[in-house]
């Protein structure tokens, strides 16, 4: 069931435009995570879907009415914000009974929703604190809270984690994951950290400049990136891209070498792109998926070395072509200026058009 | 270290004078309240035994009630009304940016620099023709639009969260509602700040009050005190127990929140 | 955050915060500088005007009391503003020092003078500067002076005595521009600079200096403004005299306006001059901030 409906969406500010025309369905109950670097668009299309900047042009549906000239609190969407945004001279529960009091509900009536959602996240003993008198976790799920509290059809997100120190914010994306299944209601949700997007989505949307660089499942991004954009920005550490030439391309079937590694060979079974023989391409490697076994040998020389206990990422070279990094498991014995051969599985190679976009 | 301990010496020796001469007349005003003219006159500096003569000079000349209830009520009303203004204003050059805004607003700190003398003659003549002189509404209506204070206000918006009016926004709340019930109180020291800087201007505005008020009846603290230095014998003991009365308000006032007075003067410019 | 653009919803509320106070402006601000510009090309007495084209500023180049006002207000311009704002600036700097003894005690003293009504310290510089005044006693005992000094009587010491008049009441006020500018400064840099050996002097030139420059720009220019609006002080300690030697232009346009038979039309003209020299004299301090900041 679609919940909400973006049709070629744009917004400017005077001549500079930031959103550049995008569409997407996101269905009921769906977890979206907006992802991209900042000044990607991500949060302006987030404040564009709240009603807080208004569409320069394109269509926003929401639970099939077009909602772009609707006030923000009539779209039936609750925002948390990334200051979190608690009115700093109001309680707990006034913070959270606000939108109500507004909207001319009763006293009772307000008590009773703010004490439910309180139950949901456990605020019951911090109610009648005023905003600075919690900790940054705590004034983390009051804003959740106050959205609650509105019951909408869809919660929006702005970086509500970013404020956080690393600690609290893993406790608080597991919370949100989980709050999310038990509410069941469509959500939004603005990052630019990769592991935010990974774990909370059920759909990423990866932006770039205003425009949508690749919708899908997180693993689907991650295992089948469609540009050397989204590889490149999901994953970490960040994917290798060598340069490559082809060979030979006979029947979709590629011959691949590697300028800055002479010895290497790549095959690669038939493609459905068509490239032509002596084209320069784009080969990328994941980190993580080197491993002894693989059958692309690489001789390379450590120069740098960072264990980190569990896994150890290992940046290695020739000497002349790009540096290579290389994530391990059982690396913990190689030191700087250590030789190694590393294999790499063809089947994991993503092979990309010089231009960027993916040669499947 | 000897060269520190004398440039440590000097130090305090200098801020030591400075202070002196900063506090010695407000000794000077309330020691002298207690002398007679002639003593005033002659630099006498221990108190006195004239102070309940001279009070009693001062109330057979002036209505100390009338005076302390028309600056007072000045002082109140415009306090009041120019914080109105002039937080609406700047809060709304602040938030609604638009370049004709940005043009006017910046015409207006161009004009913070029109000196008042230029526009006493025909603000005098425009009061006048309206049958304003000698009323209270004389004073306080030019003083309303202060420019400085809506200055202030701009400047102190700035630092007023974005995310908080957005927050607003969702809750359903109108612009005005937005203002009243959530800038309003989260800016509440701003608005003590400009409390205090705007009451004590116009408890102590002399030149204006002194071209339209021109009846007994009507006329201020400040107004008389200055008549009656500006007497063609002015009987000292009797200003010094005027002008003690006249600074004791902001005097308290100062002290009581010498904190936000400062963070007043300093909010313009940050 | 991207900043929000002007729609015209905003537009209108824009409009509808700032609207009260721009009503006001216009009213009180606005019409009285257009209605003055007016006047100032009318001659005659009382309500009773003509027009009179250029006739008030060919009077202004005959009225020898009117240049004497203009040279007062420069003098104490050029004496007074430069001594208040160094004063300001050297208190600011001592009382920065956190080890300093009595830090708050002294800020609060040296402040407390802005408090006083530009009346009530026009009495009391009156009282004290009076011939056998306290303060001629004690410069007496202290064998500064052989004669009391003559403060109200004397045109140069009337002047004398207005300068230290409007110090004492401004001098605190701007040093706590100084102090704040003084503390915004990162007490990290310091510790650099005495890491690299750099000397006290040249941090003080360096650092401290360059840090203040828009403090001195700011308490300059409204420092400017005000003595050139220098009203309440004289009108109530001399009255401008003797012989007019501390009469200003504003007391000159008061008593134009209202204390001789009034002269509205050359009033507002003389009120243009102080206009025009605000106008001039905060664009030249502007300019030459800009010129310093280059170099």
């Amino acid at each position: 069931m679609t919940n909400l409906r973006l049709n070629n969406v744009r917004k400017s500010f005077g001549s500079l435009e930031v959103v550049k025309g995008v569409s997407l369905v996101i269905s009921s109950k769906e977890f979206v995570v907006f992802v991209g670097p900042s000044g990607c668009g991500k949060s302006t299309l987030l404040r564009m879907i709240a009603g807080l900047e208004d569409i320069t042009s394109g269509d926003l549906e929401i639970g099939g009415r077009r909602m772009n000239d609707v006030d923000p609190s009539k779209r039936g969407i609750a925002m948390v914000f990334q200051s979190y945004a608690l009115y700093p001279h109001l309680t707990v529960r006034e913070n959270m009974g606000f939108a109500l009091r507004f909207a001319g509900v009763s006293k009772d009536e307000i008590n009773r929703q703010v004490d439910d959602a309180a139950k949901t996240l456990g605020l019951g003993p911090l109610m009648n604190r005023l905003p600075k008198e919690l900790s940054g976790g705590q004034r983390q799920r009051v804003a959740i809270g106050r959205a609650i509290v509105r019951k909408p059809d869809v919660f929006l997100f702005d970086e509500p984690l970013s404020n956080l120190d690393a600690e609290l914010r893993v406790h608080m994306r597991i919370e949100l994951g989980r709050l999310h299944k038990s509410l069941a209601t469509t959500a939004i949700y603005v990052t630019h950290d990769q592991v935010e997007a990974m774990t909370l989505a059920d759909k990423i949307v990866v932006l770039r400049d205003g425009l949508v660089a690749q919708v899908g499942s997180p693993l689907q991004v991650y295992d089948d990136p469609d540009n050397t954009f989204v590889a490149g920005f999901i994953g970490s550490p960040k994917i290798n891209f060598l340069k490559g030439v082809v060979e030979s391309s006979r029947k979709g079937k590629l011959a691949i070498s590697l300028p800055g590694y002479p010895g290497v060979k790549i095959s690669i079974l038939p493609t459905e792109t068509h490239v032509a023989t002596g084209e320069r391409i784009v080969v990328g490697l994941r980190p993580q998926h080197f491993s002894p076994t693989g059958t692309i040998k690489f001789n390379l020389t450590a120069e740098l070395v960072e264990h980190l206990g569990g896994e150890s990422f290992v940046y290695g070279g020739n000497g002349a072509g790009e540096l290579i990094t290389v994530a391990m498991q059982d690396g913990r014995n190689i030191k700087s200026g250590d030789k190694f051969e590393i294999g790499f599985d063809p089947a994991r190679v993503l092979l990309f058009t010089e231009a960027g976009s993916r040669i499947r | 270290m000897r060269n520190g301990l004398v440039h440590k010496i000097g130090v305090n020796a200098a801020l030591a004078i400075a202070s002196f001469v900063s506090v010695f007349p407000f000794f000077w005003l309330m020691v002298g309240a207690t002398n007679t003219s002639a003593e005033i006159l002659r630099g006498k500096t221990s108190v006195g035994g004239a102070l309940s003569n001279n009070f009693q000079h001062l109330t057979e000349q002036v209505s100390l009630l009338t005076l302390f209830y028309n600056s007072s009520k000045i002082s109140i009303i415009a306090t009041v009304l120019t914080l109105i203004v002039a937080s609406l204003a700047g809060y709304g050059f602040e938030i609604f940016k638009t370049r004709w805004s940005e043009r006017v607003f910046a015409a207006l700190l161009a004009m913070l620099s029109i000196p008042f003398a230029a526009l006493m003659i025909p603000l005098f003549v425009t009061m006048a023709e309206v049958h304003l002189i000698n009323t209270h509404a004389a004073v306080i209506l030019p003083s309303i639009a202060s420019i400085f204070v809506i200055f202030y206000f701009r400047q102190a918006s700035k630092s007023f969260p974005g995310e908080l009016r957005d927050a607003a926004r969702v809750d359903g709340l109108k612009e005005w509602q937005i203002f009243l019930h959530v800038y309003v109180p989260v800016m509440r020291s701003t608005y003590a700040a400009a409390t205090i800087i705007v009451f004590m201007a116009n408890w102590n505005n002399y030149l204006w009050p002194l071209i339209v008020l021109q009846t007994n009846e009507t006329k201020t603290v400040t107004l008389a005190v200055a008549s009656l230095l500006t007497a063609y014998t002015p009987d000292y003991g009797v200003v010094m127990v005027a002008t003690t009365l006249a600074t004791l308000p902001t005097l308290i006032i100062f002290f009581a929140l010498q904190r936000q007075f400062v963070q007043g003067l300093l909010g313009s410019v940050k | 955050m991207a900043k929000a653009t002007a729609s015209r919803r905003d537009t209108m509320m824009g409009w509808a915060f700032t609207g009260p106070a721009l009503v006001l402006l216009g009213l009180f601000l606005l019409y009285p500088i257009g209605y003055s510009l007016w006047m100032s090309f009318q001659v005659g007495k009382g309500t009773n005007l003509s027009f009179g084209g250029l006739a008030n500023i060919w009077r202004l180049t005959q009225d020898s009391v009117f240049q004497h006002a203009l040279l007062n207000t420069f003098t104490l311009l050029v004496v007074q503003v430069p001594i208040m704002i160094s004063l300001a600036m050297l208190l600011a700097v001592a009382l920065n020092d956190s080890r300093l003894w009595g830090r708050s005690l002294f800020r609060t003293a040296i402040f407390l003078p802005c408090v006083t009504s530009l009346v009530a310290y026009s009495v009391l510089f009156k009282s004290m500067f009076a011939l056998d005044g306290v303060v001629n006693s004690f410069l007496e005992f202290l064998h500064v002076i052989e004669q009391p000094i003559p403060w109200l009587a004397d045109p140069f010491w009337a002047k004398i005595l207005i300068i230290l008049a409007i110090t004492w009441r401004w001098t605190g006020y701007n040093m706590i521009f100084f102090l704040a500018a003084l503390q915004n400064i990162d007490p990290s840099i310091y510790e650099a600079a005495r890491i690299d050996g750099i000397p006290r002097w040249a941090q003080f030139a360096r650092i401290t200096l360059p840090a203040l420059k828009p403090v001195v720009l700011f308490t300059t220019v409204t420092s400017t403004i005000g003595t050139l609006q220098l009203f309440d002080e004289v009108n109530n300690i001399t009255q401008g005299g003797p012989s007019d030697s501390t009469l200003t232009l504003s007391l000159y346009i008061y008593n134009l306006s209202f204390k001789f038979m009034p002269s509205f039309g050359y009033a507002a003209t003389v009120s243009y001059v102080i206009v025009v020299l605000v106008a001039v004299l905060t664009f030249v301090q502007f300019v030459a901030a800009r010129e310093r900041r280059r170099t």
